[in-house]
């Protein structure tokens, strides 16, 4: 049997959909092939699945108890809380769920036991790949119970839903998930020099989800200024839930400034990508 | 198909902690040149730490050299990555590269898009691999369940299944039985002869090297110490044939006269000789009566020993 002439490179001149429409296709399927492989583990997955909804719920309870009791926090309302909440609750297990392969813990383990280099080894863009790698379903529970608390929030904090504060909200998602991504990015490309300097970024990523749950005006001057224009993570949800909740924004910030989070976000993960191609380049450099 | 000339890669291996630790240089492979042919099967040898898997990860485009060409394909590895890695396939022994909850038909049909090989290709080659390889059994069968020689299989299988010219293979009947090790070679020696895939064979199994290749390179400390055929490095640098002799009674002085002693225990004696039997046979025999005669011949792997021992080849490659 003669070899057959035909070469598996990729198709020459393909066009710009026709690869688009490839890779987004690829995506799904490694993203199908990742939850049926969790299907395997039926008891595992519902006890995961119950015990991330609880820290949800354990952290949401906590200010549905207390609140109440101080009438408000800095002037805000249980319903705007939760409107604040739920949108950085939401933004950042969607992240979790998409950005799992990035997740610092995930990708060290790729890299020591070379299943990296299986990657590596495969013709399909290597980022894919690694967005394809893991897809926590288990966290679907949580995704539910945030809409739940943002839908709350939106209801009792008397939002008047315009179509511009239902675009101006989901921009404020999309913003803060490419905003975290990048930060999970950041954390996973450290593994490629170092483990230890992995807990700092979670300081970073766990303290920002943290710190932007809550009304920026709880906090001190210094921290305010800080992650308003240091790192603008103000600008990610509490500037455009301001917005939508009729509120000036602070220092006399223009009204602008609300919109900027689907533009803070990317620029952030783009960024962070900057930062992935440093570090494979350097694991080209030392194979470890 | 492939062409290596001086390849030279280095590592900065830390020593001591992060802050107060110094780094020394490591040069895992010092000029190493070599060109393997089209449709060659070359067995890659060298103990652990020689510079072996350093020269496999530059040719694959895993990792960067510090200086030298490589050129794979008419490719530069690590420059084209995705249409490099494109053309090969790879099975190392121990890591499989199968969704491991997934059944096996599920991963190889997961590689078939990620390859993006033709349908009616990918159907014609899983019929021909299910059936050279046996895989019908076990292709439901998720790859955490199989047993290791089925995982080989299977392996084999997703690592071919896009047609590469060229196959790394590191280690790939390690730890299995005769009869599946044979399996996997018969599969290997057919693919290269049907298909004319070049292949890079690395292992610690000298007797799979002789079923396989013809070829041999033998690295150590990060320099080729040998290139060329597998008999004429038997035959230069093989030890001594062995008599081994079985005497009615335990001789009185067991030295014979142009034999080399190597050692004697009871009525058994065993004696170093090269070129031809018959002459120190009949020496034996005219020595003392003897009851059994064996002549053992020098196993490739005391070879190789003594070549990674004693520097034999350090003064030039063959």
């Amino acid at each position: 049997m003669a070899r057959p002439e035909l070469s598996p490179s990729l198709p020459e001149k393909e066009g710009v959909a026709a690869s688009a429409l490839y890779y987004l296709r690829l995506y799904y399927l490694l993203l199908r092939a990742q939850a049926r492989s969790q299907a395997v583990y039926r008891v595992s997955f519902a006890l995961d699945a119950l015990g991330s909804a609880f820290i949800t719920l354990a952290e949401f309870a906590a200010f549905v108890l207390v609140l109440p009791r101080f009438g408000s926090l800095s002037g805000w309302t249980l319903g705007e809380v939760s409107l604040l909440y739920g949108l950085a609750e939401l933004a950042f297990v969607l992240m979790d769920l998409a950005f799992g392969g990035f997740d610092a813990p995930n990708l060290s383990q790729h890299v020591r036991s070379g299943s990296f280099n299986t990657f590596l080894l495969r013709p399909a863009p290597l980022r894919l790949q690694i967005f394809g790698s893991d897809f926590a379903l288990r966290r679907v529970t949580r995704v539910v119970l945030a809409a739940g608390i943002l839908a709350y929030g939106v209801m009792a904090s008397g939002v008047i839903w315009t179509p511009e504060a239902a675009l101006l909200l989901a921009g404020s998602v999309l913003g803060m998930v490419a905003f975290f991504g990048g930060l999970s990015v950041i954390g996973g490309t450290l593994t490629f020099w170092t483990v230890e300097s992995v807990e700092a970024m979670n300081v970073l990523t766990y303290g920002g989800r943290t710190l932007i749950s809550y009304p920026m005006d709880i906090y001190g001057q210094f921290l305010r200024k800080t992650f308003t224009y240091l790192i603008p993570a103000a600008f990610l949800s509490y500037f455009p839930v301001l917005h939508v909740l009729g509120r000036p924004l602070p220092d006399g910030l223009p009204m602008l400034a609300a919109y900027l989070s689907p533009l803070v976000g990317p620029l952030m993960l783009a960024a962070a990508f900057a930062f992935w191609r440093v570090g494979v380049r350097h694991y080209g450099g030392t194979g470890t | 198909m492939i062409t290596v000339h001086n390849l030279r890669k280095t590592f900065r291996v830390r020593q001591g902690g992060l802050l107060r630790g110094s780094s020394v240089i490591m040069e895992a492979v010092k000029d190493v040149s070599f060109s393997v042919a089209r449709g060659e099967i070359v067995g890659y040898l060298g103990p652990n730490g020689a510079g072996k898997s350093t020269t496999i990860k530059v040719l694959t485009g895993l990792l960067v050299p510090d200086s030298g060409e490589v050129e794979v394909g008419g490719l530069v590895p690590w420059k084209d990555r995705r249409t490099h890695v494109a053309r090969l396939g790879a099975v190392f022994g121990q890591r499989t590269t199968l969704w491991w909850d997934l059944p096996v038909h599920e991963s190889l049909e997961l590689l078939r898009h990620i390859y993006r090989v033709p349908e009616p290709r990918f159907r014609q080659n899983l019929r021909d691999f299910t059936e050279l390889l046996e895989l019908g059994p076990f292709l439901n069968t998720p790859a955490r369940a199989l047993s290791l020689g089925q995982r080989m299989r299977a392996d084999l299988a997703a690592a071919l299944l896009h047609d590469p010219e060229l196959l790394f293979l590191d280690e790939p009947t390690v730890g299995l039985d005769v009869v599946a090790k044979e399996r996997i070679r018969e599969f290997i020696r057919h693919i290269n002869a049907t298909r004319e895939v070049t292949v890079l064979l690395t292992t610690h199994d000298l007797g799979e090297v002789e079923r396989l290749a013809r070829r041999v390179m033998i690295i150590d400390h990060g320099s080729l110490l040998y290139d060329g055929a597998l008999a004429s490095l038997q035959a230069r640098y093989g030890s001594a044939r062995e008599l081994v002799v079985d005497f009615e009674a335990a001789p009185p002085d067991p030295q014979v006269p142009g034999l080399e002693l190597l050692g004697a225990n009871g009525t058994c004696v065993r004696y170093g000789f090269t070129g031809a039997a018959a002459a120190p046979i009949a020496r034996v025999t005219a020595h003392a009566p003897v009851r059994d005669i064996t002549v053992k011949e020098p196993e490739i792997e005391a070879t190789i020993r003594r070549i990674y021992e004693g520097g034999l080849l350090r003064d030039g490659v063959a």
